[in-house]
């Protein structure tokens, strides 16, 4: 075993250097001005626990109103309005604000790197967070108060006929923001796992955490891309009278059940994008308190993997009351069933985990076991749910209300408090009041039963879901009396956490570097830990680098050789990569689309009305384009400044002629009468192509920046893959011209 | 004429020599060619899902009738059949000279993925079951490019494979991009394959598929579609799987006591 421990460099944290260090410190600009990782996780918390009061209050609105049959407390509009923000609140800004926070705030620390692999960018995507929170209020000032269609926003009631006023807008614009946020954070958390582990650390010896993170930033990149089609294709039904979601009298109008498709399609991965990163805090927190390695890492690790797989190809099983017909229920319940596998998997990992281990019941450890053994519940429900004839029977009622919040709260939320009790001392170097921290898991546990078990009950007995109000039925009564109590006891549990906060924040005890004896690498450095992270880290041999230091005589077993080497490929090119990756589901999903309304030929204008002549010409121009980029990058590599300019400027022409010749498609449309909103071949070539024009123009500034760049003689004192990234990017969005010229310029002639 | 289930799983296996034959070469071409047989199981398994495929009620069902029959034995030959036979060469295998060009992540991907979705353009589609020529060539080029696809996991020897992570990769990538075929085919409101709209009945079958089993045309479609959608993926998720035992397996196993640390 290696016995040096590896020293770095002083250095400072990635800061912008406009400012001197004091004025950065400054308190007015320390927190607005940050790109530090430490200090954007905090911001996120901060942001997710404004939100989660929100949010909580409509929640405890919610239980009022139903407390009692025939209940006035509110209006069944406002409900309606207070169900949808609750939804929304907690999923988009309480649940991927927060586990991003901790994600931002652990994953540096745990791989031993300095930052973020793109620390400005990380800023960005946190302050996207509070712009989408803000245009999702802001709505309620709006006219029409807030949006009242669901947090899944069905079509048609979302399009303009049945909510004409601007709050539906406000919603998806808002969750537009958000989305693109949290692609942002999740290529960045990729790159940072790609690019900045410590000497050591190799992949194989990632801490759970961050590796069932890296996994969960896959999902997050592919997932959330497809609702922000969906949302564009909404914004474009809404604001320029488009259909693609609604349905018209006679022919050629659009399917709400594509929302649907589209909507669950993300809806379902996002599950798995709140549940991932909670499965990484269990498969840390548990083994620290159970005194044992985790059982089974092995399996752990790749049925991550296996539930990223699976996540995107079961979200049918939320239309089963659609009528998709029998067979695509009998698949989608199959497969389903199948995702339970892995999940199941992890479960019996961490059991086993904690079987011969020798037990800490402090608070972390306690919200961790009420986690598990709700989530088992979760689980049981959830598969009762995959089966189609018992989902037409429970779906829409309270059972499944009662499902998805023993997931959202039973497990997720007890694993994020597990994680704020343990994480707390590392993030202000003081430890949360325990006696504090018992009564608020007992409050929370008791609090949590007793809302949720109950309503199992509720939906056996008919209760319908979404409903603002219910007649005194025989036992509806008093079941949703005892629910509404049980928020109460939340609330007292939110309370003294809040309080336990406060408290420990001024007068807490002293944690030190690693109070509860962990073995990952965030326990190795001060609490807080400095601007650069590490002044020196400890060799790195397996996955529990802290028990070797402390146990020299009886170290893990290394994970692979002791000196392994390990690779870091560059993170400009990483990142473009996942972000290109993205991008392929945003407009699969718009091609899809495509096809599938062009499938039959619509009513008015189609394909026909297309020169597919004069479009060879300008995408021949297109694909040149890759060839002199290319040349390009060649020049920058033997640094020749001048054939790397000229190579570039005649890239930006070609990428110019080829906008101008689709600017001229576009005028002879709109003269002929063809636009947007005429049909749905229109709608959907309109969106497809507007979309690819509008990256070729993005391109183009990436490519103009470049040019200024290489002008002012950059390239030439430091190579950089800047310019390789930036290739990357064109090369991609000429091979989504292949395939938006076959789909809808070829296709149509070979019919 | 009609006949039941079980009459048709009896009658309807045909011999047709030219697979038989081509099954047969293979054998003694590997018996020939290798002295180290300790791994001819997998290719008895490869051969049986051959057999299977090509002689077997499925190809009747596939030969006009159905859809998903034609759709099973799809991936049965592009990704069962090539994997087991790779699964059988000895582990000291090395290519001739003149393969090893094809021996290349990008060329193993686009034959894997592009197998899938060249054969189902609508025109093609319907060549391979109007013309024998036009589906012999199917068969084989299924056969070859499901190889070339499995290769890069699945060739004998270590330095022969993509590193475990890039496979974890290069077959989610693959599954993704089967998966948008499926999809297509499993909600697309227009018939891909036209030449299943109104098979010849030459068999006398077509009264047990449509009444018995209860099989029109939109869900037979459907079901092909979904074949190729959860089951197929089910196959790349199993590999990728074979992909972390090989990553995590690459140094022993540790196999430790139950560690037990006294609270300092």
């Amino acid at each position: 075993m290696n016995g040096d421990t590896i020293t770095l460099a002083p250095g400072v944290g990635a800061g912008a250097r406009i400012l001197s260090d004091a004025k950065r410190e400054h308190y007015r600009l320390a927190w607005l001005s940050t790109v530090d990782h430490k200090r954007i996780g905090i911001l996120y918390m901060l942001t997710a626990l404004v939100f989660f009061v929100i949010g909580g209050i409509e929640a405890i609105f919610i239980r009022i109103q139903l407390a009692v049959p025939n209940n006035t407390f509110l209006h069944p509009d406002t409900y309606n309005q207070i169900f949808t923000m609750h939804g929304t609140t907690m999923i988009f800004l309480v649940a991927m604000p927060v586990l991003f926070g901790f994600v931002n705030y652990i994953l540096p620390l745990q791989i031993g790197a300095r930052d973020m692999a793109f620390p400005r960018l990380n800023a960005f995507s946190f302050w996207l967070v509070p712009l989408g929170g803000i245009l999702l209020h802001f709505s309620v000032l709006s006219g029409g108060g807030a949006p009242a269609v669901g947090w899944f926003a069905y079509a048609p009631l979302s399009e303009t006929p049945y909510s004409s006023q601007n709050n539906v807008d406000y919603w998806a614009l808002a969750l537009f923001v958000l989305g693109i946020g949290s692609v942002g954070t999740a290529i960045n958390i990729i790159a940072t796992v790609v690019s900045l582990r410590a000497p050591g650390m190799t992949m194989r010896r990632l801490p759970l955490f961050t590796w069932i993170n890296f996994i969960n930033a896959f999902i997050v990149v592919a997932a959330l891309p497809v609702l922000n089609a969906g949302l564009v294709m909404l914004l474009i039904d809404r604001r320029l009278d488009a259909h693609f979601f609604l349905p018209l009298a006679g022919n050629g109008g659009g399917s709400p059940v594509l929302w649907q498709h589209i909507f669950w399609a993300f809806g379902h991965p996002e599950v798995y994008i709140l549940a991932l990163p909670a499965f990484g805090m269990l498969s840390e927190i548990i083994p620290v308190f159970s005194r044992k390695p985790i059982f089974g890492y092995e399996f752990v690790a790749a049925s991550s993997v296996a539930i990223a797989l699976l996540s995107f190809g079961v979200w049918a099983h939320h239309m089963f009351t659609v009528g998709m017909g029998r067979t695509a229920d009998l698949f989608f319940a199959i497969s389903s069933m199948l995702i339970a596998i892995p999940t199941g998997v992890k479960v019996l990992n961490w059991t086993a985990t904690m079987i011969g281990g020798r037990l800490r019941l402090q608070t972390p450890m306690l919200f961790c076991i009420a986690a598990l053994i709700q989530f088992t519940c979760a689980g049981l429900t959830g598969i009762s749910h995959a089966m189609p004839a018992l989902d037409w029977q429970t779906k829409n009622s309270y059972f499944l209300v009662a499902h998805f919040h023993f997931v959202a709260v039973g497990m997720i939320v007890f694993v994020i408090l597990a994680g704020v009790q343990y994480w707390f001392p590392k993030m202000s170097g003081r430890m949360l009041s325990e006696r504090l921290g018992k009564w608020s898991f007992w409050l929370m546990v008791i609090g949590f039963n007793m809302t949720f078990v109950i309503q199992h009950f509720l939906g056996y007995a008919g209760m319908p879901r979404r409903v603002y109000t219910y007649p005194d039925l025989p036992g509806w009564t008093w079941m949703n009396l005892v629910s509404s109590f049980g928020a109460v006891f939340m609330t007292a549990a939110s309370l003294v956490l809040v309080y336990n906060i406060v408290l420990s924040l001024f007068r807490g005890k002293p944690a030190g570097d690693n109070p509860w004896n962990a073995w990952t690498l965030e326990w190795a450095t001060t609490s807080p830990p400095p601007t650069e992270n590490f002044h020196e880290l400890p060799p790195i041999c397996s996955r529990r680098p802290l028990w070797d230091v402390a146990n020299p005589d009886r170290p893990d077993e290394v994970v692979g050789a002791v000196d392994e080497p390990i690779r870091l490929p560059d993170k400009n090119k990483t990142s473009i990569l996942v972000f290109i990756f993205s991008e392929i589901g945003f407009f699969g999903v718009l091609i899809l689309a495509y096809l599938y309304f062009n499938a039959r030929p619509q009513p008015g204008p189609g394909p026909q009305e297309l020169n597919l002549f004069k479009t060879a010409i300008f995408s021949v121009c297109l694909f040149a384009s890759s060839l002199t980029i290319w040349r390009a990058e060649v020049s920058e590599r033997r640094s020749q400044k001048g054939a790397m300019a000229a190579w570039l400027a005649a890239t930006v022409v070609l990428g110019g002629i080829f906008i101008g010749g689709q600017g001229m498609e576009y005028y002879d449309l709109f003269r002929s009468g063809v636009n947007v909103s005429t049909n749905l071949f229109a709608t959907t070539f309109f969106t497809l192509t507007g979309f690819h024009g509008l990256h070729v123009c993005m391109g183009l500034i990436a490519l103009l920046i470049m040019l200024g760049l290489t002008l002012a003689g950059d390239f030439q004192r430091h190579h950089s893959t800047a310019l390789t990234a930036v290739g990357y990017y064109w090369h991609f969005v000429d091979a989504v011209w292949v395939a938006v010229l076959t789909v809808v310029y070829i296709l149509p002639h070979l019919r | 004429m009609t006949m039941n289930t079980w009459q048709f799983l009896i009658s309807a296996w045909t011999w047709n020599p030219g697979v038989l034959a081509a099954g047969a070469a293979a054998l003694a071409g590997y018996v020939a060619a290798f002295r180290d047989r300790r791994r001819i199981g997998w290719l008895l398994a490869a051969l049986g899902v051959f057999f299977f495929v090509l002689l077997s009620p499925l190809n009747a069902l596939a030969d006009g009738y159905l859809f998903s029959a034609h759709m099973a034995q799809h991936i049965l030959l592009l990704l069962v059949a090539p994997a087991l036979a790779l699964l059988s060469l000895p582990r000291d295998f090395s290519l001739p000279k003149f393969l090893r060009p094809l021996a290349n992540p990008c060329v193993g991907w686009a034959s894997g993925v592009g197998a899938m979705w060249f054969w189902h353009a609508p025109a093609l589609c319907n060549a391979a079951v109007a013309s024998k020529p036009v589906y012999a060539v199917q068969t084989v080029s299924l056969l070859a490019l499901g190889t070339m696809f499995w290769w890069q996991t699945l060739a004998p020897r270590e330095a022969q494979r993509i590193s475990p992570l890039a496979g974890v990769l290069y077959l989610f990538t693959a599954c993704t991009a089967c998966s948008v075929l499926g999809i297509i085919l499993t909600f697309s409101p227009v018939t891909v394959c036209a030449s299943y709209l109104h098979p010849t009945d030459r068999l006398g079958l077509l009264g047990l598929i449509r009444e018995d089993w209860g099989m029109n045309l939109e869900r037979d479609q459907q079901i092909g579609g979904l074949l190729m959608w959860v089951p197929m993926c089910l196959l790349y998720l199993s590999a990728i799987f074979a992909q972390f035992a090989r990553w995590y397996g690459a140094t022993p196993a540790p196999v430790q006591p139950v560690l037990k640390e006294k609270i300092s």
